[in-house]
This record gives structure tokens, sequence and C-alpha cells, in this order.
């Protein structure tokens, strides 16, 4: 125990980061958005596959499911629906009006 | 720690943490969606600063630093860890998307304010402290007086070089 953190739980994070960054690559997921990032709509590995797969595995990791071989399936499964569902459910707007560049 | 204290401390960290990462993501640059546009010239014609109008339209209109840090505290305190704020960077991206926003403001905002929360930790503050402390953040830019507030975000947003972009 490091500060309250258990070295199993911080493997499976890290095997969790590890697989959704394979994943991604074998994907063919860009790694950064292009620049200016702050305005791009691009799914990447960085932003958002990485922050889908921990926040998936810390839901699984408090109803007890939490271990290496979830963690691994979780990597995955967040790298395979930031390819090819994530613009499903959660599409970009439609912007109608030129001069509204930017979304918040 | 005493109480007040705790409070002022995550007040005042909930303020920097928030407002630098909105404006470092942009948001005073131009409006996401029209109602935010709507707020920001409403400000103006009260006689405050059109980049620190749609700043305060966009925080309105979609779920950026201030909601994430408001979520993660409240994340935070009701897994009792780090736990929460990782959670709530997921669903803070999720309402993002459906508020058409790219989601890199929020999320970065709940996620830095779980680190930030969890560093804290050690002097005594505990999240329930943030939760009221991220509430007297936003008050001061959202509550108190339009004008002032905006001035002073389009200010800083001019000293980060985060100018309003004109058509």
């Amino acid at each position: 125990m490091i500060n309250n953190v258990d070295i199993g739980t911080a493997i499976s994070y890290m095997l969790v980061l590890i697989s959704a960054i394979i994943a991604g690559l074998l994907l063919r997921i860009p790694i950064l958005p292009e620049k200016p990032m702050r305005n791009s709509w691009t799914i990447s590995i960085i932003f958002p596959t990485l922050i889908i797969a921990i926040g998936l595995y810390t839901i699984i990791n408090i109803y007890g499911f939490g271990n290496i071989y979830s963690g691994v399936i979780i990597g995955l499964f967040s790298a395979l629906f930031s390819k090819f569902l994530l613009e499903k459910a959660f599409p970009r707007p439609d912007i109608e009006d030129k001069s509204i560049t930017k979304s918040g | 720690m005493n109480e007040i204290i705790a409070i002022l401390i995550s007040a005042v960290l909930s303020w920097i943490n928030f407002v630098l990462i909105d404006i470092w993501m942009g948001l005073p640059e131009a409006p996401g969606v029209r109602g935010a546009e709507a707020i920001g010239k409403d400000v103006e014609k009260r006689g405050g600063d059109l980049g620190g109008g749609f700043f305060k339209g966009n925080i309105v209109c979609s779920p950026d630093a201030s909601a994430g840090t408001l979520l993660a505290s409240c994340a935070y305190y009701g897994f009792g860890g780090p736990a929460g704020g990782l959670i709530a960077a997921l669903f803070v991206y999720f309402g993002n998307r459906i508020c058409a926003d790219p989601g890199y403001a929020g999320t970065t905002g709940a996620l830095t304010t779980t680190f930030i929360i969890w560093a804290v930790s050690f002097i005594g503050i505990t999240p329930n402290y943030f939760i009221v402390g991220m509430v007297m953040a936003i008050l001061t830019i959202q509550g108190l007086y339009h004008p002032l507030s905006s001035k002073l975000i389009g200010k800083m947003a001019r000293k980060m070089n985060r100018n309003v972009i004109q058509d």
C-alpha cells in the first residue's frame, strides 16, 4: 500500500491503459487529435479512448470485478467503442451558423 | 482543520482550477451554441467584456471545467475516493458530447480536481469542502456582478492569448 493505493489496483489500471493504447494503435485510431486540439472533434487514443477505459474500469472495479483480465478486456472494449460506436451514440453537432466556430 | 479555512482554501483552488482550464481550452474565444452567443452579447451590452461573456455563456450551455470540478468533488465524496473522480470524468465527457462540445475542458477539469482533492486530503481537506468551495467559486463568476467578472475573465484570456475570434 502506498498512500492508500493498492499495488494490485495500480497494476490493473496500468494494464487497462496499455491494452487500450495497443488496441487503439491496431485499430489505427490517431494518437492525438489534430491541432488546435481544443477545437478538434477527432477521436484519438489519448482523448477520449483512455478516459473511457479508465472510467469504465473504475465502475467495474467498484462492483468487485476488477482484475487484470477485466482490465485488458475493458481496454480493448474502449478502443472498439471509440472507433465504431462513439460517433453513432454521441454524434457531432451540425453547425448551422457559420459564425459559430467553436464548441464551448 | 478549521472548517472555514478549509472551505476558503478549497474555494480558491477550485476557482483557479476551473478558470485557468476553461480559458486555456478557449471558452472566451467563441460561443459554442446560440445560447452562449446570446449571453455573451447581453453581458457586453451591460458593460462587460465580450470574451468574458462568451466564457459565461459556454459554461451555462455545456459542462465545462466548472461542472467537471463540481461533479468530480461530488463523486469523490460519494464514492469515498479518487475512483469517484474518474467516473465523473467519464460521465462529464458523455455529457459534453450531448451538449455539442468536444469535451476537453470538462474532462480535464474533472481529472485535475480529482488529483487536487487527493493531494490536499493529506492536509485534512475533504471533498465535501470542495463541493461548497466550488459553489462559492462559480458564484463569483456567474452570480455576483457580470460586468466586473467578465472583464476579469477577458483580461485573463488576453494574457493567455485566448482572444475573441472575429468573423
